[in-house]
């Protein structure tokens, strides 16, 4: 079959590999429908996060068919269209019992790294880094799933492929991080990052009961589709400081919820953000000299932006370690910080009532339907922003 | 070699600071460099120098101690816990049935039973080095505990406990493994005593994670045999790439 290979930092090629096997009786064979990249996805290909191998398949957010299934699958038939959510959780252990699907014990092959650098290791993802277990991505014609039976859904017929392939990671990363904000009636929420999961994130904090959504970028193009798609008010940080913005919003007090979609790339400053632009530097020369992996600016912003008491949800990804965190202010400001990788599993059934009831059309996210064979140039442009490119989808 | 977790035989306390600052120092460029270059092992070792550095891990002690041959003769302890969301019963009964450990410990080729307590084991060392003993069960408590013993004359001498604990708020069951060995001299003794002392600890770690999959998932998770561009560019350029990046 054809399949998008990392070769190296920014070396992404189509080439010709083997089909993908049944390899443990709980597996399934997809056909790949629709496969679409991943802001996560940029960290892989720029080389930030560690355990690449030259010849690895990414991809991790699809849709398809099942062909092929082992012997322990009883809750897929062939010809099943379904979503696979990008996480993989073996659904027997303790985490998995509790819904906690992308902290699975045993879905990742190769725990030795997750061990040493983070202390436990974490769920296995599709074409995620060998850290995250190896396994084979979903830009290519078939992917194989472990745990079919915990990771696929069908995809209700009222529900079209385009709206159904965002439920596999975008969607639910963005329910997650609404949900992990606890949000009460009359909560101000503000999203950092209006790409695919920051959209998700504003439309289910409207679900969630969130009164106001502010959602910041500076992508002009991704602030129109906050507000028109998403219902948000926006904030360009380029053109306004967003301390003072925030502030001058909410009377005062700072929103109830902050949401990091953005995570370890973070970009500050612009001209309207002084102090950032020596915060950037700072962490772009660390970043550059390997004394630390991720840029928090993001972080940093919303720690100082929260309203005292306020919530932090942090589901912009991050891989090590990060300096300058503003400790004194969270503890002070008595900050509750919750993230994680999305536990896509709980809320698939839900999010795909939402959309049958249309509540929620993720389909907007899918400005550029490209064929497998352009996904190096797919990606390019996605990594570039260029024509308004909100998400690439591929069809192999 | 590298030794495990030596029980309250630590020579010096804990590391020093100069030796503190040159693990996280060099750890930290050694991770970045295997991040850079795609390398997980290089990033995993450059990840647990630094961890080994922040924790204050002595890094040279060990290795003196492999110098001194005088200290080698002590017995290595080492320990190993998961907890497996399986009732303690059905843990203890997988584990009295003996044969089942051979899926436990990759480089364990037969398992074989003399008596209710006495087995026969057969491994395979560095290089297929056959290693072979004979193990008794010294104490076996339904469904808490199981302790063994190697007999006179095994290549690799050593004692071996397993517990079985209730694990709080329904998580399932505690398992702890402990291993004490003698490293054995002689002919073919560095070759044997590789078998558990490359890296006991972790060895013990992973024997437990099988058991832990096989109990709660049936079967251990893998990637071999899947698909990707390194099968097809194929032989020599592939594997120079994987190390050069």
């Amino acid at each position: 079959m054809r399949a998008l290979c990392w070769n190296g930092v920014n070396d992404l090629r189509v080439e010709r590999v083997p089909d993908p096997r049944i390899l443990g009786p709980q597996d399934a064979i997809i056909k790949v429908g629709l496969s679409s990249v991943c802001g996560s996805d940029l960290h892989l290909i720029g080389g930030h996060v560690p355990t690449m191998r030259a010849g690895d398949i990414i991809g991790h957010e699809f849709l398809g068919e099942v062909v092929e299934k082992g012997p322990e699958v009883t809750r897929l038939n062939r010809g099943d269209r379904v979503i696979t959510v990008s996480i993989i959780g073996c659904g027997k252990c303790w985490h998995c019992q509790q819904e906690e699907f992308s902290l699975c014990d045993n879905s990742n092959p190769q725990p030795a790294f997750e061990e040493s650098a983070y202390g436990h290791c974490t769920a296995g993802i599709f074409g995620y880094s060998h850290a995250f277990g190896g396994y084979a991505g979903s830009h290519a014609e078939y992917i194989r799933v472990p745990f079919a039976d915990t990771n696929c859904f069908r995809v209700p017929e009222g529900v079209t492929d385009e709206q159904a392939v965002f439920v596999s990671d975008a969607v639910p990363t963005g329910y997650m991080a609404a949900d992990m904000g606890n949000i009460k009636p009359g909560d101000v929420v503000a999203v950092w990052g209006c790409g695919g999961v920051g959209q998700m994130a504003m439309k289910s904090a409207f679900l969630l009961g969130a009164e106001r959504v502010i959602g910041i970028d500076r992508f002009p193009d991704r602030l129109r589709a906050a507000q028109m798609k998403a219902g948000a008010e926006t904030l360009d940080y380029s053109r306004v400081d967003i301390y003072d913005a925030l502030l001058a919003m909410t009377g005062g007090r700072g929103p109830d919820v902050c949401i990091d979609a953005v995570g370890m790339e973070a970009d500050s400053g612009g001209p309207a953000n002084r102090g950032l632009a020596i915060e950037d530097l700072y962490d772009r020369s660390k970043q550059a000299l390997r004394l630390e992996s991720d840029r928090p600016a993001v972080l940093r912003q919303m720690i100082q932006c929260c309203r005292k008491g306020g919530t932090l949800s942090i589901v912009g990804v991050y891989g090590g370690l990060i300096d300058k965190f503003p400790m004194g202010a969270a503890m002070n400001k008595a900050l509750t910080l919750r993230m994680g990788q999305q536990h896509g599993q709980r809320y698939v059934k839900r999010l795909f009532a939402h959309i049958e009831k249309g509540d929620l059309d993720p389909s907007y996210l899918l400005t550029h339907k490209w064929a497998l064979d352009d996904a190096p140039q797919g990606y390019r442009m996605f990594k570039d922003k260029a024509d308004d490119c909100m998400r690439v989808v591929f069809t192999p | 070699m590298t030794r495990g977790r030596d029980g309250g035989r630590r020579i010096d306390g804990s590391a020093g600071t100069l030796e503190r600052w040159a693990a996280i120092l060099g750890g930290t460029a050694l991770g970045f460099a295997g991040a850079r270059r795609g390398s997980w092992a290089l990033a995993a070792l450059g990840g647990g120098l630094f961890l080994a550095g922040a924790a204050g891990v002595p890094l040279s002690s060990p290795l003196r101690q492999a110098a001194l041959p005088a200290l080698r003769r002590e017995p290595t302890t080492t320990q190993a816990n998961v907890t497996i969301a399986v009732p303690a019963d059905k843990l203890f009964r997988h584990w009295r049935n003996v044969r089942h450990l051979a899926a436990l410990f990759p480089h364990l080729d037969a398992v074989e039973i003399l008596s209710d307590m006495e087995s026969r084991w057969k491994a395979h060392g560095p290089g297929g080095v056959p290693v072979v003993w004979n193990s008794r069960l010294d104490k076996v408590r339904e469904n808490e505990l199981i302790t063994w013993h190697t007999l006179e004359g095994a290549d690799l001498p050593h004692r071996g406990t397993v517990l079985f604990r209730p694990a709080p708020g329904g998580r399932g069951t505690e398992v702890s493994l402990t291993l004490a060995y003698h490293p054995p001299g002689g002919a073919g003794g560095d070759a044997v005593s590789r078998l558990f002392g490359a890296a006991p600890e972790q060895q013990a770690r992973e024997a437990l994670r099988r058991l832990k999959r096989i109990m709660e998932v049936g079967a251990l998770p893998t990637i071999d045999g899947q698909p990707s561009g390194r099968a097809e560019r194929g032989g020599a350029e592939a594997r120079l790439r994987e190390v050069t990046g």
